[in-house]
């Protein structure tokens, strides 16, 4: 048995979220791009999974510019401000490679310090992803252990059946309760039928890129690298931050924002030294980080395969350019 | 409305050291009253007041803003205020685009003998701000009227230039050794290529979109050794700036000149200069630039589209304008693509990576978002080559192509429809000034 929703009834659900202050978010066009944002309304939600949206979900959990706390200095005491809980928010038309980061960034957020703020956040949110009914020459999920119907990370799934309906898979009891009535018994099952090409194993990778720290492979293929942050600010798991205060000594606010390591300004001490001196060996460290580092201390690889660090590099590059010429 | 509920408007009067702030001690040592709305900020020179000033005295509250220094020719710095002037002249029509009250910003040349003037223009200036009540555009939010969409069309029918004989000049100058490395398209992106066997990786095609200039700043690309870049007309325009901003060696680059016909890109269809001019070499031909009455219909189409876009920004009213921006702006994730693919963002250290003290707040907040895109913007006013990297580089799509265009065209406007990196003789924009550059605006 399977349950099936059609789109108008998916669009309802929505404007009822929407309509009990929930923060809906899901894939919005945006000037002949996609983007995930909070729904204004129903009508926005976009269900076209032939590209994938620009940016990632990561920012609902992990936002690009987080309060940790507002200050205000009266006299010669300092008061401190707690922000406020967040709300809580369902995420809708997720694509899996975006749910599946989810597991890998709870890790992070975990291993050591618990992150209130990140946990807080998961805590509040239901993700609903989509599974791709298509795949772009980006595209290489099932290169990294995911797939176009992977359900890791995810509260429920919609498949397209192809006809304006879909089957809703409801993987736990938070993704159960929103779809609680509002789904039809059927023997129809929907399938997600994007078939990214397997490029790649991702242990060739890790034990390349360890054994040829010092090649000059990396500056061959990497050097037009232009040191911006797109593939970090892109990525589903890259999880970077730095820590900047913002406003006057009377009054400001602490906030954490993203940070990347393919900025020359990343690795730079206060002395002016830099150990990470030059492009290929930031794009190293990325390759790096994704295929060796991550994994050895948590057993996966950090890359759900999404392809954003190709298709918003300004240079052609990303982690499956970078891989190719291995 | 009684004194005692009345608005008292804040104003920030930012002022010279050698003119206005002896301008305004004379008003105080001969008893002239003014009004004590205004909390004056003296610095060494109008030229040295940050565009950046400005703007943030609205975010801490100002309501107007008074920005005063020596006449034309009694600058203390020779001409200080000649350089501000100038700045100002463009500034304005940046703040305009964004949707900032341009009437509540107030320029005036007050000399250290006018105290009657400080003590009037004071004065008056608290009355109209008074009048306007406080000021709460700033970084609005609100419903956003939508702007034409450009059409994605296809690549116009080209005649390109040959792959094969760009491959065998790039092999020709790796072998002779008078280049280490040839800046050119790969396949999948730029490519540098620093051994002739290697040439083959060389293309050219619809997708050679890219300012490859911008590899001309990188430190990497540099310790490569001399260099042969390859640029297409419209590129060429930064190495014209480059030149003469004296940050390249034009007789240490060799430059591959690619005739071009438009590859497709917005730009193209406005484009009038297809060969390079100021090239070594130049591979391929291209017919003289289309005159107008030539223009294919989809030219025509686009051509009107993109001035159309900046035409129904302007038309909206001040509000709603800033209102588009916020939108806009809410997107950026500071990933500072934009600044790493333009040719022009050259320097050492950009002042939004600087911390001690933070100027720009480095967080994606609203003010620093808008803080950072007028400073992006300004900093190419006068010497942005409409090249689009930038915009194109954006992964969250934000029109940064209408702040330089709004920029562009002031500059042609004002100053003899000067264009960057055309004229190899014209003096720079910013950095030169002329006596009679417009001042109506001026007090």
């Amino acid at each position: 048995m399977s349950a099936l929703i059609s789109e108008n009834k998916l669009r309802q659900l929505a404007a009822e979220w929407i309509g009990s202050g929930r923060r809906t978010i899901a894939p919005v066009a945006i000037k002949s791009r996609l983007l995930y944002m909070p729904l204004q309304s129903a009508e926005a939600l976009s269900l076209d999974t032939g590209a994938r949206p620009a940016n990632t979900i990561k920012e609902f959990f992990f936002p690009k510019a987080e309060t940790l706390y507002g200050y205000r200095v009266k006299g010669r005491s300092i008061e401190l401000i707690e922000p406020a809980n967040p709300e809580e928010q369902i995420i809708l038309a997720a694509r899996p490679c975006d749910a599946a980061a989810l597991p890998v960034l709870d890790h992070i957020f975990n291993w050591d310090f618990k992150d209130d703020f990140y946990n807080r956040r998961r805590a509040s949110t239901t993700v609903i992803t989509l599974a791709c009914t298509e795949a772009d020459e980006h595209c290489f999920c099932t290169s990294v252990g995911g797939a176009p119907d992977s359900e890791r990370g995810s509260d429920a799934m919609l498949l397209a059946l192809g006809d304006g309906r879909y089957e809703v898979r409801c993987i736990t009891a938070k993704g159960q309760q929103l779809f609680a009535g509002a789904t039809e018994a059927s023997t129809e099952t929907g399938k997600a039928i994007a078939v990214p090409l397997r490029n790649f194993e991702p242990e060739k990778v890790r034990a390349f890129a360890v054994e040829h720290f010092e090649d000059p492979f990396w500056a061959e293929h990497t050097q037009t690298c232009v040191g911006c942050g797109a593939c970090a600010f892109t990525c589903p798991t890259c999880h970077c931050f730095d820590i900047v205060d913002a406003g006057p000594m009377a009054g400001g606010v602490r906030v954490r924002t993203w940070d990347t390591c393919q900025s020359a300004i990343f690795t730079q001490h206060a002395s002016g030294h830099n150990p990470r001196s030059s492009q290929p060996g930031r794009q190293r460290q990325r390759i790096l980080h994704k295929f060796a580092i991550y994994p050895e201390k948590f057993g996966e690889v950090l890359c759900t395969g999404c392809g954003n660090c190709a298709r918003n590099c300004p240079a052609g590059l990303g982690v499956l350019s970078v891989i190719r010429e291995i | 409305m009684n004194e005692s509920t009345q608005f008292e408007p804040k104003i920030i009067a930012y002022v010279c050291n050698w003119c206005t702030y002896l301008g305004a001690d004379l008003a105080g040592t001969a008893r002239m009253q003014y009004p004590p709305n205004v909390r004056i900020i003296k610095l060494p020179c109008t030229g040295r007041i940050d565009f950046n000033l400005i703007v943030k005295a609205f975010e801490v509250g100002a309501d107007g803003i008074i920005v005063s220094g020596c006449h034309p020719g009694d600058c203390h710095y020779t001409s200080g205020n000649y350089h501000a002037r100038r700045r100002w002249i463009l500034f304005r029509e940046l703040l305009d685009l964004i949707g900032f009250d341009l009437d509540r910003i107030n320029f005036a040349w007050i000399s250290a003998a006018e105290g009657k003037k400080f003590q009037q223009i004071v004065t008056e200036v608290t009355e109209k701000t008074r009048e306007m009540g406080p000021y709460s555009e700033l970084y609005t939010t609100g419903p956003v009227e939508l702007l034409p969409e450009l059409p994605h069309t296809p690549a116009p029918p080209v005649t390109f230039a040959d792959q094969e004989e760009l491959q065998a000049q790039a092999r020709k100058l790796l072998s002779e050794g008078s280049v280490k490395v040839v800046i050119g398209y790969g396949e999948r992106g730029p490519v540098l290529v620093t051994r002739p066997d290697d040439c083959g990786r060389l293309v050219w095609n619809d997708r050679s979109t890219a300012n490859l200039a911008m590899y001309l700043k990188r430190r990497e690309v540099k310790a490569l050794g001399p260099a042969a870049i390859v640029v297409k007309a419209c590129d060429e325009r930064a190495l014209v700036v480059l030149e003469k901003e004296s940050q390249l060696e034009r007789k240490e680059l060799h430059v591959i000149g690619m005739a071009c016909e438009g590859l497709g890109a917005p730009k193209c269809a406005i484009c009038v200069s297809r060969t390079p001019r100021f090239a070594d070499c130049v591979i391929g031909q291209a017919t003289a630039p289309v005159p107008d009455s030539q223009l294919t219909q989809d030219r025509l189409t686009q051509d009107r589209l993109t001035q159309d876009r900046l035409d129904a920004l302007m038309q909206l009213s001040r509000g709603q304008r800033m209102a588009y921006w916020t939108q806009e702006f809410e997107r950026c994730t500071r990933c500072y693509a934009c600044r790493q693919v333009c040719p022009l963002c050259y320097c050492e250290r950009c002042v939004v990576d600087k911390n001690r003290p933070v100027t720009i707040d480095p967080a994606p907040s609203t003010k620093g978002n808008f803080a950072w895109h007028l400073t992006r913007a300004f900093h190419l006013a006068g010497r942005c080559v409409g090249c689009g990297a930038c915009a194109n580089a954006c992964s969250m799509g934000i029109d940064l192509g209408l702040l330089n265009l709004q920029l562009a065209k002031a500059a042609s406007e004002y100053f003899g429809g000067y264009q960057a990196g055309v004229d190899l003789s014209a003096e720079l924009l910013i950095g030169s000034f002329a006596k009679q550059d417009k001042e109506e605006f001026i007090r």
